[in-house]
């Protein structure tokens, strides 16, 4: 039983993206709403203002998707944070030395190579719907010739699991060239 | 009926449901063939792998193709809050999804109007959506993995990406703890199974069981391992089984089909899966006899 396809509905927000002028927070609306992103012009809550007093609320589950697209667009943004104060995307990784394979993990996100070619060997964690294509997208490709995470994905999965992809590209190339 | 929704990387597939076949390279709904990879078609694969091996009903599977602009994660919303009273499935286990807390929401007040309400299971991002909605109480089950239980301790985060540093880098022996902070944030389901080095179960608040044997490292790495444990509890429920054996028996059979498979950080969640038919052939029917509870 197959049924159709709907539009989006229901804003999340969560998201803040800062700008340095108001043209380029009008502008940028214009452009992601082209693209079917929700969005929303606030003034930025006097602790995270920086630049114009006017920002643009996103989804903030789709920062990477927001962030290629104005990227995309050559839309200078300062930056992009959470509404909510204290909150602070991880930076922080971890590595596991298999042996014969490195897992390196980021939040909820794990990516593994294999130490002697750098050939990816696995994909594991997260839940965002990005996750299993980039899963097929990057198997058996050794790092240097896998996309980036951020290039292809669209959420904060796909954003966790491009930190561990540029540690694992900082593994290899310092320590098995 | 156990019902299992959630997204496939098939751009293009509409919001289909049916009945589906693991295949071993493939699953089949409707006869349109899914890769068994990481993801929800890993944990449908693993349900049928379970439900063939008690001869119960086959799975039915909610899917929409998604590559993460969260389209069909929507069309997969609208359609659940519309049907899910009409449809009533026995188990209801919502799966990879973009984590929209407004329409999670509304899931889970059309689930509340069917006449009997379903046993909830969510993982990945459907789990993520039950914690930052406030919703987890309505939840039978959650299956996270470490840092997802980091997540569900962290009263302030809204995804894994923005938990606190400290959480984050608890080891598993802090895992006690995360699941008290959970459960005192009101951020667990009923019944939490907590994947690691040491799997934890706890319910309502306590850790009631442990497994650890045999230990198998490499699972870890292995991307669908801990969709294939979501996939297997649920079709135990679904069997009429316990949650508690539900879920040891779904710990020990991970961990069972790991080894038999020679796991390696290069091995395929499908080596996985096709090893779990040997494993409930030859030690089942003595987990049975030896859990008390069942």
């Amino acid at each position: 039983m197959v049924f159709g396809f709907t539009k989006k509905n229901n804003f999340e927000g969560g998201g803040l993206v800062l700008f340095t002028s108001v043209e380029e927070a009008i502008a940028a609306e214009k452009i992601l709403k082209a693209a079917e992103y929700e969005t929303k012009l606030v003034a930025p809550p006097p602790k995270l203002r920086k630049g114009c007093d006017l920002a643009l609320e996103i989804n903030l589950i789709e920062k990477t998707g927001v962030e290629r697209m104005l990227r995309a667009k050559n839309l200078s943004f300062l930056e992009i944070l959470p509404v909510k104060s204290g909150s602070e995307l991880l930076q922080v990784v971890q590595v596991t030395d298999f042996g014969s394979a490195i897992m390196v993990k980021a939040g909820n996100m794990k990516l593994t190579f294999d130490s002697s070619s750098s050939v990816i060997l696995n994909v594991s964690g997260g839940g965002c719907p990005d996750i299993p294509f980039l899963h097929a997208e990057m198997l058996d490709k050794r790092l240097a010739e896998a996309p980036r995470p951020r290039d292809v994905g669209y959420t904060l999965c796909s954003l966790m699991l491009d930190r561990a992809f540029v540690e694992s590209l900082d593994i290899w190339s310092n320590g098995r060239k | 009926m156990y019902l299992i929704c959630g997204t496939v990387p098939k751009k293009d597939l509409p919001l289909t449901l049916g009945e589906v076949q693991f295949l071993g390279p493939v699953i089949s709904l409707d006869g349109v063939e899914i890769p068994c990879t990481q993801g929800t078609a890993a944990l449908i694969s693993a349900a049928c792998v379970t439900t063939g091996h008690f001869r119960l009903s086959p799975p039915r599977a909610l899917l929409v193709g998604d590559d993460g602009t969260g389209k069909g994660s929507r069309v997969l919303y609208d359609y659940l809050i519309k049907n899910i009273s009409a449809l009533s499935p026995g188990v209801l286990l919502l799966h990879y999804m973009l984590p929209v807390m407004g329409l999670m929401k509304k899931v889970c007040e059309s689930v509340s109007k069917a006449k009997k309400r379903p046993f909830m299971i969510a993982d990945a991002a459907a789990m993520y959506a039950a914690k930052a909605a406030g919703l987890s109480a309505s939840f039978d089950l959650f299956t996270p993995d470490l840092s997802e239980m980091a997540f569900l301790a962290d009263p302030d985060a809204m995804h894994p990406a923005y938990v606190s540093r400290h959480l984050f880098e608890s080891d598993a022996s802090k895992i006690p703890e995360l699941v008290a902070a959970a459960y005192r944030h009101k951020n667990a389901a009923k019944m939490l199974m907590v994947k690691g080095s040491t799997d934890y179960i706890a319910a309502d608040g306590k850790i009631v069981g442990t497994i650890s044997e045999p230990d198998v490292p490499t699972l870890e790495a292995i991307g669908g391992t801990g969709d294939t444990i979501s996939g297997m509890a649920g079709a135990f429920i679904h069997g009429g089984f316990r949650p508690l054996d539900a879920a040891q028996w779904t710990f020990r059979a991970n961990r069972m089909a790991g080894q038999y498979a020679g796991a390696t950080p290069a091995t395929r969640i499908r080596e996985i899966i096709e090893a779990l038919p040997r494993v409930f052939d030859e030690h089942l029917e003595g987990w049975k006899k030896t859990d008390k509870s069942s």
